[in-house]
This record gives structure tokens, sequence and C-alpha cells, in this order.
């Protein structure tokens, strides 16, 4: 079974990577879509104070 | 003489940092008249394997953005460290950990239940976490390791240059390319594209003697926009951060959160501003200088906003 690797996905925000497995033909197999990145803005923004959040959640993402 | 080749990188980052580069604007042609993109992952598609396969230093500088959150971002790290000539930890995060380094003040698996338990959008009685590997039927997926602590860039590479800013301003970075395009370097090290003086320094705003009586949080009075915010009791980290953002957010009536980090000498910024507001508190007794110090709201994550994994604490126990 071949594999095609895509690492990084590009021209977006964020981390991304495609693994695509074909089978002896050629033909898709199947595809997985991961997201390799995490850093738990739902976590460190508690205790935070509230008038401070748009400023922190604003580095979600800047672009 | 030949083009510099240019790569940018992010890892934990918002993607601010490369949106900063393009702010300056039609001046990004004349970065294409000395530089060659080589690696870019928001603008242009070379991949992992595409770097992999550059001689080691045949890239001229790396601007690298984010903080190092996961195993693939030190991995990346090294790999663009041995690709490059020049190293630039660019931007808050990677010199100092960044918003993203406020996961330090919590603990791994809290991060892990928050996020893939007990978030509103998410159903997962099966409690499944991300694994490094995973077997499907096809194969082996892989994903890097969450590292228990952020830590910056320059606690994995040798980094040369470091320049803050959430995000640096597109003046300065204008400013380091051409630097960078002329050869001058400066010596290994140094801070770029920002002064040595603090916010306070450029603070258009009057200053008069610094008593502060009362605490307050933004939305409990009238902000006068003239004078100093921290006489007017609000928790701005101006005398303890370094200049270089042209007094953004305090024009703006907000608080300085001292994203450009410390001057040079100072190890830790939260503590040198503790250390500042022991000589502003108006206080005639211990208990009432306790009493006036406990209206700051959740002080660890603000004087720590943007440098909690480049600091002395690094992490909450």
């Amino acid at each position: 079974m071949k594999r095609i690797t895509i690492d990084p996905i590009t021209r977006l925000e964020g981390h991304g990577r495609i693994e695509i497995f074909l089978d002896d033909a050629g033909a898709v197999q199947n595809c997985y879509f991961q997201i390799p990145e995490l850093r738990g803005f739902e976590k460190f923004c508690e205790g935070r104070p509230a008038e401070e959040v748009p400023q922190i959640v604003s580095r979600i993402c800047g672009v | 003489m030949s083009k510099l080749k240019l790569a940018s990188y992010w890892a934990a980052a918002c993607g601010g940092c490369d949106v900063a580069i393009l702010d300056i604007n039609e001046k990004i042609v004349d970065v294409a008249n000395v530089a060659d993109i080589v690696f870019w992952p928001i603008a242009v598609d070379f991949k992992y394997s595409d770097v992999e396969a550059y001689a080691d230093g045949y890239i001229d500088v790396c601007l690298f953005h984010g903080a190092i959150r996961n195993s693939e971002g030190e991995h990346i790290a090294k790999l663009l460290r041995q690709k490059s000539k020049v190293m630039v930890a660019f931007g808050s995060c990677a010199v100092a950990g960044g918003i993203p380094g406020l996961a330090n003040f919590k603990r791994r698996e809290d991060i892990f239940e928050r996020v893939y338990i007990e978030s509103n959008s998410t159903q997962n009685p099966e409690r499944v976490f991300p694994q490094t590997k995973f077997a499907v039927p096809e194969g082996e997926l892989e994903l890097p390791e969450f590292y228990k602590d952020v830590k910056c860039l320059a606690d994995v590479v040798d980094v040369d240059y470091f320049m803050p800013g959430c995000p640096p301003t597109a003046d300065q970075i204008w400013a380091v390319v051409q630097v960078i395009a002329s050869g001058a370097l400066p010596p290994k090290g140094a801070f770029v594209g920002c002064s040595n003086k603090t916010m306070c320094d450029e603070c258009k705003r009057v200053k008069t003697e610094k008593k502060v009586k009362k605490f307050y949080r933004p939305y409990e009075i009238m902000i006068d926009s003239e004078k100093c915010l921290l006489e007017q009791g609000l928790t701005c980290m101006g005398p303890v951060t370094r200049a270089g953002c042209g007094n953004q957010c305090t024009s703006a009536n907000l608080p300085c959160r001292g994203c450009y980090g410390p001057v040079d000498g100072v190890i830790d910024q939260g503590a040198k501003y503790i250390s500042a507001l022991a000589s502003i508190v108006d206080a005639d007794t211990p208990e009432e200088a306790d009493r006036i110090i406990s209206q700051i709201v959740d002080p660890a994550g603000t004087f720590y906003r943007y440098g909690l994994p480049g600091s002395l604490l690094r992490r909450a126990k």
C-alpha cells in the first residue's frame, strides 16, 4: 500500500497534515486529516479577568 | 550579490507575526528584491521534506515565530537551526512563550480534560485523547507529543537574535530586514527591532508622583486619556516593559501588558513589576499595603502575561 504525506498543509493559519493511503491500483483507500497542534486557550483563559480575555483570545488566530 | 534565502516558520503561534511581516505592505516587493523565500507555510507551498533536502546553512535567515509546545515544534526548530545561518526568535511567543505560555499556569492533563472532555461542543464518552502513535487499518499514524511545559525557542536551539513584540511592528520588521540585508549584523544574542528604554520612557501620558491608594479594573473608572494609567490605579506594565511597539495599547487607554518583555539586564519582568508596585503603593501600615495589593486581580496572569515560560518561575507548580 502506497502512502502520500502532505506535511505541512500551507497557506492557512494553523498546522495540518494529510495522510493518504493508496491501494495497489493507485486508488485512494483512505485519507486522514490531522491537526498536530493544541495550545489550550479553553483552559488557560480560566482565571483570567473577563476584561483581559479579548486581548488574549485575539491570539487564537492573528490572520 | 546573491539574494538572501529567507525562511519563516510558526510553532505554537497565531499567525499574527506572519501577518505583521505582510503589514510592511508594498515594501514586501523590496524584500523580494533582496531575498528569496525558501520556506514560509502561511504564504508559500514548501514542505518539511523540502527543508530536509536543503544543505546545512542553506537558509541565510530564519524568522521563527511561536512557542515550543510539542515535539513537532522542537523538531522543526532543530531542523531550521541546522539549515539556517541566522536564527531569529521572532515575536513574544518565540522569545518568552507569549500567550500560549499562559498554559504553564495549568497542568497538561487538565488542559486535555477541558479541551477533549468538558468543552461544550465535545461529546467524548469513551474519553479519547490524542495519541502519539495510533494504528489504523492502513498503517500507523503519528501525532506530536504535547509537552508538559511550554518552552521558548532558546530552550531548544541556539538563537542568534531576539525580536520581541506581539506582534513586532511592521516598521521595526522593515528596519531589521534592512539591517540583515546590509550584512551589518548586531552582536549575537542582541534584541533587535526594539529599544532598551522602557515603555514608560516613551509614553506621552502626563506623569506626576506615583502614589496608588487603590487599584482598579478598567471598567470601574472613567480613564483619563492624558494621565499616566498606573497613577490612575491601573496595572500598567509600562515601567518594566521594553519599548518598541509605539505605545499602541496605552494610546488606546489600555494598560500595557508587557508583550515586549523586560529591558536588558532584567531577568524576570513580573518580579521587577512587583518591585515597582512596592514603591508606589501609598500605605501607612503593612495591613493597608496588603489591602491595596489584594485589589489586583490575577497578578501572576497579568505580570507574566507574555513571558511565563521565559521567566524565573517558568510555570506554576
